[in-house]
């Protein structure tokens, strides 16, 4: 037989039991439907986060950090005349090696990865905020747009610039009034001089660890606009104070907990330094060229490769929840097929008479189910789209007025079109078995007898 | 072993099983069958003459003893030989017309064609023509219930003989049909014979009819030949 007559005998044959087809079809679409939605919904939230990832640039951010086992040789090469030798086997990481960096092909910003938290206060108002350290050099090298005010000058300074977002919270209106007001940072840090001393007498007697508050007052000197943890630069805080200040501050770093003894120690350098890249594809070149000159580096493409697997666990578990649907949709194919086969036994007999062999017989009824499953396949494709379209709405409807972006919860790619429809005919194939092995089983002597 | 025949069966034997009993439905029949030769079989109900047919025909295979048609045991092919062998050198008529009720008697025509990869314009054209000559033409697009008994077994022939097969086999074609009826289609048969040399071996339980048409008689009484006359 030809491959257009299987096809043209298959749709024939179903037409003439149009209800039965139907309602088997309507199962597979019922089946390819569900799994359809819920897996362009697992893809539509990797689509989305893979893009939240890439619109805040962080697979363009590499990590830069002195190696723990080095902090203390760099003690040792205080004297300027050693240093330029211990330059060249290892770079401090300082303003001027930001600068170098900077001229690296790729690298579109670098600067020092320092962000404390602390508590703001402002007249009544009192909120913790992380507070990124940016030294006045990198801040006056254009990478901040203002919106009031300017930068601060010296790395001295008890100036301090602040992000638009804050100001809605601090009650201030025009971005221009907010300059020169006053701003109280409070920093929690441990603290084992004479000061502190009730607080290291309990840390003695095991009660916690000894520390104290302290206080510092700030100028604003300037009102950035697209701060804050969503902003597209890279500055990821509200607030931004000068090198020189935060060091004066008893602080606890909130990158990691061993820079509280560390750094301190560290006189020149900081611990770790941001590089943005124009592109992704820049990371690895210059983490090796990093890593060669000594430092650990730290990227966010390490992740991702973590982030696939939860992806992948969560892909199977969608998987599990549709096959559910096609398992019973199957049953009802292998129960269309046994009753179609059983109609037309007698139809059997007279193909063998007439010179099937029982490979046509197989086929006959193999192409039936696949012709079953393709049309599930593709109303099934289109009900989960349309159901998604819905749920989308439902879901915008909601979550705009809660204040969200409006966004595309679904994603259909289009191997996920194609091989939704590709699992349906081959479901429905393999649930066709049974009943085909069946059919061509039949006696030809037996079947042209009965009636 | 004489090789100028064209079927020839030796001691073609086949037994049924139903659970512990065994039934012998064709003992050691030896049947010799020349190129164009109308052979007319008949017996009782039960004496094993549609049992025979469908040996002869490839739908079923025999318990023992060998089938040779055109000098090539049939008794030996596997299934998708005996396909072929339906398909090409076999065209069947049975006694109920077997027709698929769904089918318009063009489309039933055309049925054999279908698993012999012709493709559709042709199957459509050779059927018109085949329905044609049993003079059927009229007809065509009637389904086997809008036809009359006679009509649904000239569509039943005209389908046997779509793939030009070297034999006819016919089982009662007319058990069926009244005796006028009867006449007409074994009047077609014969012509066919005669005509066009087709072998054509007619089971039937009328012995006046076989004698008015067949070569030879042969007599089938309890799965075993009981007699064999030479008609002429």
């Amino acid at each position: 037989m030809r491959f257009s007559d299987y096809i043209e005998q298959s749709f024939s044959n179903l037409r003439k039991k149009k209800l039965r087809t139907f309602l088997t079809t309507f199962g597979v679409v019922i089946g390819i439907g569900a799994l359809v939605c819920m897996f362009a919904f697992g893809k539509g939230m990797q689509k989305n986060m893979t893009e939240g990832f890439n619109k805040l640039e962080l697979f363009n951010y590499l990590g830069v950090f002195q190696r723990s086992e080095n902090n203390k040789s760099n003690e040792s090469t205080q004297d300027p005349n050693s240093q330029n030798e211990a330059d060249r086997r290892k770079r401090l990481l300082d303003d001027d090696f930001i600068i170098e960096l900077t001229k690296i092909e790729g690298v579109e910003w670098a600067f020092p990865e320092i962000r404390f938290l602390a508590m703001i206060r402002y007249q009544e108002e009192e909120e913790f905020s992380l507070i990124q350290v940016l030294p006045a050099r990198i801040c006056q090298s254009g990478i901040v747009n203002f919106r009031a005010g300017t930068y601060y000058t010296s790395d001295e300074e008890y100036s301090l610039i602040i992000s638009d977002s804050l100001l809605h919270r601090m009650d201030i209106k025009k971005p221009e009034e907010a300059i020169g007001k006053k701003i109280e940072v409070s920093t929690l840090a441990i603290d084992f001089s004479l000061d502190n001393i009730p607080n290291i007498l309990s840390f003695l007697r095991g009660q916690g660890l000894p520390f104290s508050r302290q206080s510092y007052t700030f100028t604003i000197v300037g009102v950035t606009e697209r701060m804050g943890m969503g902003g597209p630069t890279l500055i990821r805080s509200g607030v931004c104070i000068p090198y020189g200040t935060s060091k004066k501050m008893k602080k606890l770093p909130v990158t990691s907990i061993s820079d509280l003894f560390v750094s301190t120690q560290q006189t020149q350098g900081y611990s770790a330094i941001g590089i943005k890249l124009t592109s992704p594809k820049y990371v690895e070149p210059v983490r090796k060229r990093m890593e060669e000159m000594g430092f650990n580096t730290f990227s966010l493409t390490d992740q991702i490769e973590e982030i696939k697997t939860v992806f992948i666990f969560m892909d199977l578990f969608l998987f599990a929840v549709g096959m559910i649907a096609i398992v019973v949709a199957s049953l009802g194919i292998i129960n269309t097929m046994v009753m179609s086969i059983l109609e037309r036994y007698k139809e059997i007999g007279i193909m063998k008479a007439v010179g099937a062999s029982n490979k046509d017989v197989k086929k006959i009824f193999l192409f039936e189910s696949g012709v079953i499953g393709f049309m599930g396949g593709i109303f099934g494709l289109t009900l989960g789209w349309i159901v998604s379209v819905i749920i989308n709405v439902v879901i915008n409807s909601i979550a705009v007025r809660e204040g969200a972006p409006n966004m595309n919860y679904f994603s259909f790619p289009w191997w996920l079109c194609l091989g939704s429809i590709a699992f349906s005919v081959l479901i429905s194939l393999i649930a066709g078995i049974y009943p085909t092995v069946r059919a061509a089983k039949i006696d030809p002597v037996i079947a042209l007898r009965h009636d | 072993m004489d090789s100028d025949y064209f079927v020839e069966t030796k001691d073609l034997t086949k037994t049924y099983s139903s659970g512990r009993i065994k039934l012998t439905a064709l003992s050691n029949v030896n049947i010799y069958l020349k190129k164009g030769q109308f052979l007319g079989i008949t017996g009782a109900s039960g004496s094993g003459k549609s049992t025979l047919m469908n040996l002869l025909g490839g739908l079923d295979k025999p318990s023992s003893g060998t089938i040779k048609v055109q000098g090539k045991f049939i008794s030996e092919l596997d299934c998708d030989e005996l396909a072929l062998y339906r398909r090409y050198q076999v065209g069947m008529i049975f006694q109920s017309f077997n027709l698929v009720s769904s089918y318009t008697a063009l489309e039933n025509v055309a049925f054999p064609l279908l698993f012999a990869d012709v493709p559709k314009k042709e199957r459509m054209k050779r059927a018109a023509e085949i329905l044609n000559m049993v003079g059927l033409h009229e007809r065509k697009d009637h389904r086997p219930a809008e036809l009359s008994g006679g009509e649904q077994q000239r569509v039943a022939i005209a389908r046997a003989l779509i793939n030009h097969p070297k034999i006819l086999l016919a089982d009662e074609p007319t058990g069926n049909l009244d005796s006028k009826t009867s006449r007409q289609i074994t009047q077609i048969l014969a012509d066919l014979n005669k005509n066009q040399g087709l072998t054509v071996v007619m089971i039937s339980h009328e012995e006046s009819l076989l004698a008015e048409y067949a070569d030879d008689i042969v007599h089938l009484c309890d799965g075993k030949i009981a007699e064999q006359e030479t008609n002429s």
